[in-house]
This record gives structure tokens, sequence and C-alpha cells, in this order.
């Protein structure tokens, strides 16, 4: 459920939801109410006032705290620090690759990977703002490096591909007339037997 | 008579709409207001035009450029010429009627004449090839010259545009109106609702002058340096401080994103202060001063720092701790919302409401407002942002604080028309503004943020190519029913009858 929550453009969708959901439903049963069913001065006692915002404001700031802690795992500076780790601690080796973004294509320096293969991504662009975004094959986005001209420090990003397949790269930052083709390929295949 | 009242009087078909009525003795808040509200709508006609144009250019797969030119151009007058001129308009109305001061002289004056001029000379720039998205995207401008996409001469054209564009924004309004808050005389004839600048509809009009002028003065200190530079009044190379693409965008973010918040204070200053006076039992008090205030200052200590959201993917040269940091303060934004919310219903639900077509686009505009701000603060969670960041989600997700914010901001023009005009708008119409604006509205921000969910690009121009035309005529089709709702408005202002007139015609029917 996580996942989807947080690892998803859908389960974002659904977060959405769940915050415009009840208040459409409350705010517009509220104003149809006292707009066009009762508009006279409501009854209702003071205390009830303050109890219900005590009870609104609450609900807001555990539903606030609740989403945003659990989201840290899925940070990508948190879930590249546990890429990373999880593959010192199995001896395993990161795989780095260089990409250099410039108008309008990618410089890759290695396009194929293992399933499994923990990669550090290190991005940098050579002249405008660019992003070096990889697309899963069922069309959904698995992360976003947002790319400045004239850091010394690159982009990075530690992902360890999963399944197998071919993951499509796009620019996501409007860079010219050509920004809409700066497309790019990477392959991930079964992992090899030892 | 006021320079601003013969222009509007002067402007054929859009003037009737705006006339201003010189009777009341009011045109010293009258005029400049009506001129900025009626230029607005001038550009709104033009950018919604272009708004349309581009789900159509990919779905007919006309050539690209078209389509960037229309992003461009649609983006910076959508934005600019059109919801901030709007804004500027209505509030310095209203800030004249509540605190009895004018506003006329030089300075709406030159507010009015560099938005404009600015829209104008950027617009040209554009349609004659600068495509820089109406984000700037530096060092695009710069690069695209280099690789031949357009020339020197067109930026330094658009640029200029910019630059006074944003004079009027960052110096000339907030200046407007900290001298109509704190300095000019007051005229007691020009009072129409007496307010203090303790009342909540007030607070948020102070609290956005200085935030505009204060986040946005480093953004014109780097503009003018490159203003200087294009101009070869200092080489390129003695501003390099200035043409650095992360100080440069990191001024530009710590204003732009800013300049949105403040315009959401505004906005919610002006529910603040109109809603009080369509209260079914008289009352003309909201709920709780003390919380609506609140609600404002909220907003205002978390919006401040909450643009480093706009960079969080570039970690590790953003620290995780400015991210963190970033996505809090987004999310504290909601905090103040949650405020307003429970203020505003607790007052519809202590009061009654008349739901009179001005109030309800206000509140439909607030709904707008509400569903667009947990779609941004969800994607300002930092994890959700490393999927949906530079796709339409984002996007639509500026678009829509924009449509709820003109949608709030064109109802209190409605309630604030027949004291401008002297003359009254038609319910039906109105009832059928609020209801086509709604539903075109939300069908774009829910189209949007299910094209972004599902990976769609911003700006990009191959949604055929790329499989997302699907989403492209959802757009064009709410796009068609928004735009139904502003020629309906419009047909409204056209349509307003004298209120003297229609006195009279009553009075003869009942006769």
């Amino acid at each position: 459920m996580l996942d989807f929550l947080y690892q998803s453009g859908w389960g974002a969708l659904t977060l959405m939801l769940l915050m415009q959901i009840p208040f459409v439903i409350i705010f517009l049963t509220v104003v149809y109410k006292k707009g066009f069913v009762d508009s006279g001065p409501s009854s209702t006692h003071p205390k009830k006032y303050s109890r219900v915002e005590a009870t609104w404001l609450g609900f807001a700031v555990v539903f606030f705290v609740l989403v945003n802690a659990l989201s840290i795992g899925y940070m990508p500076m948190v879930a590249s620090a546990n890429s990373a780790r999880a593959a010192a601690e199995s001896n395993q080796e990161v795989l780095d690759v260089d990409v250099t973004a410039r108008s309008w294509s990618f410089d890759i320096s290695e396009r194929t990977y293992e399933a499994g293969q923990p990669v550090r991504f290190q991005a940098r662009s050579a002249d405008t703002m660019h992003s070096f975004s990889v697309y899963h094959p069922d069309g959904r986005v698995l992360f976003t490096m947002q790319l400045v001209p004239g850091l010394e420090q690159p982009a990075a990003r530690v992902y360890t591909f999963t399944k197998p397949g071919r993951y499509k790269v796009r620019c996501l930052e409007y860079c010219g007339m050509i920004h809409h083709a700066m497309q790019d390929e990477l392959v991930v295949v079964e992992k090899k037997r030892s | 008579m006021l320079s601003a009242t013969a222009i509007v009087q002067n402007t054929p078909l859009f003037g009737r709409m705006f006339t201003v009525d010189r009777s009341t003795g009011l045109e010293d808040i009258n005029a400049w207001p009506s001129l900025m509200v009626m230029t607005s709508f001038v550009w709104l006609i033009a950018a919604a035009l272009l708004g349309l144009l581009m789900p159509a250019v990919q779905l007919l797969e006309v050539n690209t450029n078209v389509f960037y030119t229309a992003i461009t151009a649609h983006g910076a007058a959508m934005a600019f010429p059109f919801a901030f001129q709007l804004m500027m308009g209505v509030s310095l109305h209203r800030a004249g009627g509540c605190l009895g001061k004018k506003a006329s002289g030089i300075l709406p004056a030159l507010m009015y004449y560099c938005m404009n001029i600015g829209g104008v000379l950027l617009t040209v720039a554009v349609f004659l090839g600068l495509k820089i998205s109406y984000t700037v995207m530096f060092p695009l401008p710069l690069v695209g010259v280099q690789t031949g996409q357009w020339s020197m001469g067109l930026v330094v054209l658009g640029f200029t545009g910019i630059a006074l564009v944003l004079t009027t924004v960052i110096f000339l309004y907030p200046f407007q109106l900290l001298r109509m808050t704190f300095f000019s005389r007051q005229h007691q004839e020009l009072v129409l609702s007496p307010r203090t600048i303790k009342d909540p509809g007030m607070v948020g009009m102070i609290m956005a002058a200085l935030v505009l002028l204060l986040t946005g003065t480093p953004l014109m200190i780097i503009a003018g340096a490159i203003m200087l530079g294009l101009y070869g009044l200092v080489p390129l190379t003695a501003i390099t401080w200035a043409t650095e693409p992360v100080v440069f965008q990191f001024a530009f973010y710590i204003f732009a994103h800013n300049l949105m918040e403040a315009m959401a204070i505004m906005v919610i200053s002006a529910v603040y202060a109109t809603l009080p006076l369509y209260l079914a039992d008289g009352t003309r008090k909201l709920y709780s001063d003390k919380l609506a205030n609140l609600a404002l200052w909220i907003l205002l200590v978390t919006s401040v720092t909450s643009f480093f959201h706009h960079f969080y993917n570039m970690f590790p040269a953003l620290p995780a701790t400015l991210s963190y940091h970033g996505n809090i303060m987004s999310w504290g934004t909601g905090m103040g919302a949650a405020l307003s919310i429970f203020t505003i219903l607790a007052t519809i639900w202590k009061h009654g409401i008349r739901p009179e077509p001005g109030l309800m686009a206000i509140l439909m505009g607030f709904v707008v407002y509400i569903f667009d701000g947990a779609t941004a603060m969800v994607i300002a969670n930092v994890a959700v942002n490393n999927q949906l960041h530079a796709t339409v989600a984002v996007g639509g997700h500026a678009m829509s604080v924009l449509m709820a914010m003109s949608f709030m901001w064109m109802g209190v023009f409605y309630h604030h028309y027949p004291v401008i005009t002297g003359r009254k708008l038609d319910r039906t119409l109105g009832n059928r503004f609020v209801a086509l604006y709604t539903v075109g509205a939300m069908g774009l921000l829910f189209t949007f943020q299910a094209g972004g969910a599902a990976g769609m690009p911003r700006r990009i121009a191959d949604w055929v190519q790329s499989g997302y035309m699907g989403y492209g005529v959802l757009m064009l089709i709410f796009g068609l029913v928004l735009s139904a709702a502003f020629v309906v408005y419009l047909v409204n202002l056209q349509r307003s009858r004298e209120i003297a007139s229609e006195g009279a015609e009553t009075a003869e029917a009942t006769a």
C-alpha cells in the first residue's frame, strides 16, 4: 500500500482525493444547507464550535504528520542511502554511471544493467536546465533528477532496477524547441548466474 | 475626467462593460481599477485562445514550434496581464473604498502602463520566436541564442518586457498598497465600507505587498544586472554573479513561489472581507477575526521558505535538510488553509448566507483553491515529487491555483460591479457563469493531475506520439467549458442595466 502511495503517480492522486473528497462533501453540504435550505442563524452552542475546531485541526495535524512520516523511506536521498548501504553490507558493487545532458541528447556512460544491481547515476547538464527522468516500462515515472548547469556537484541517485525491460529516459525540464525529442533508453537484463 | 475613465469609455466593445459611473464621485477609486480589470479581460481572451490552441495543435499534429509559442505566451499572459492585473484592479478599488484613499495618480498609471507595455513586448518577442516558457528557464534564453533557436534581439526584447512587468509586480503595486494603507490622506467621501488594518480583509493585503517587495527585490537586482548586460552597458563577464544559473534559479523561485503565495494571501483576505457582506442574518462579521488573521499569519510564515520544493530533485546540490524544510513548510501552508476552511464554514453555519452569484463564485473558487491546495501539498512531499516533478501534475497545479484565484477575484469584482459602473448584473447569467467555471476548472484540474499520474510530461509537443492525446482531448473539452464561462461572464457585463433606469422601469411596471 505504501509503495503504491509513494512510488506511483496514481498513489499520489489517491492521497489528493483522500483530502479533497471529505472536504468537498462537508463544504458543499454546509453551503447548500445554509444557503438554499435554511439560511437562518444556527443555534449551535459556542462550545460545539470550539470542539469541532479542535477536532478538525487535530485531525489535520495527525494526517499531515502521518502522510509525511510514512514517506520518509521513499524520499530519494533516503532510498539512495539505503540502497548504497545494502550494497555495502552484501558486498555488492554499485555500478557508477555518468550522465551528461545537453540540448538535445544524453551522454550515458553505460546503458545496460543487471536486475538487482544498484546503479549510482551522477548527472550534469552541459548547457541549460535539463532533467534525467527514468520511466518504468509500464509508463510511470521511477525517478527524476533535476540538472542545473554550472554546479560542481552532480545530481546523484542510487537506484536498483528489479525488473528486466526497456526503461525510457526523458528530459522533463523544458529546454528548447526539440525538448520533446530529448529521449533515450536504458536496458535492464536478467541477473547473470555466477 | 481621469485619463483612465477616458480610455475605458473610448474602448470599443469592452468600454461599455467596464464604464465608470462618474456621478457617484468615486472616480478616484473606480477609474484606474476599472481600466485594469477591463484590460485584464482583453488579455484573458487572447490567453484563453492560446490555451485552446495547444491541445488543438497536438490533435492536428501541427508544427511543434506553434505549440511552444502558445505555451510560452499562454502562461505569461494568464499569470501576469490577466490574473495579476485583475487582482490589482479589484484590490485597489477595495483598498480605496475601505480606507478612503485615492487609487489614482502617477503610481496606478505607471502600474498600468508598465504591466501592459511589458506584456506586449514579451508577447511580440514570443511570437517572433522566443520560446522560453513562462518560467524563463534560465539560462535557456542565452543558450537558445547559442544554439540558433532565436536571436539575441528577441532575448533583449523579451527581457525588457519581463522587466517592465516585474517592476509593476514587485515595486509599483506594493508601493501603491503601502502608500494607501499607511501614508496618503483619507477622503471620507471615498469610504464605502470602513475597515482598519487589523481587519482580516486588510491584513492580507499588507502581507502580500511586503512579500512581493521583499522576495522580489533580489530578483530585480539580478534581472537589472542582466538587463545592463543585454543592453551592452556592462560586459556580460562582469555580471557572472547574476548569470550563474543556480543563482538566477533560486532568486527566481524565491520570488515566483512567493508571488503565488502573496496572491493567495490577497484573495483569501478578499474572501474574508466579502463573505460577511452576504450573511443572511445581516451581522456582517466573520466567525472569528482572530482565527482568520491567524490563518493568514500561518500562511505567510510557512510560505516564505517553502519554495525549496522547486529544487528537491537537485539532490545533493540542494542539501537534504533544505528539502525536508521545504516539505514541512509546504504542508504548513495547509494548516493555514485548514484554519481558513473552518473560519469560512463556521461563519456560514452560524449566520447563513444569501447565495448570490458573486458570493457563489467566491465560494466555489475557494473550493477549487482547496482542491488545488491538496494537490500542491501532495506534490510538495519529497517522495512524491520524485515521480510527479515536471509532469503535467505540476503544470496543472500552477494553472489550477491561478484558475481558483481568478474565480474568486471575478466573484469579488461581480460584487463591486454596481458601485464601479452604476449597473446591475443578471442573476441567471451569474449563476450560469459559476456553474460553467466550476465544471471547467475542476475538469482541467483532474485532467492535469491524472495526466501527471500517468507520467505525462509538461511542456512537450508530442502528445500523440507519446500516447497522451487522450488527456489532451479532455484538456480541450474542459478548456472549452471554461472559455464558455468567461463568455457568459462578459455577456453578463455587456447586458448589464443601469440601476437608475431599472428602478424607473420597476416603478413604471408596478404603477
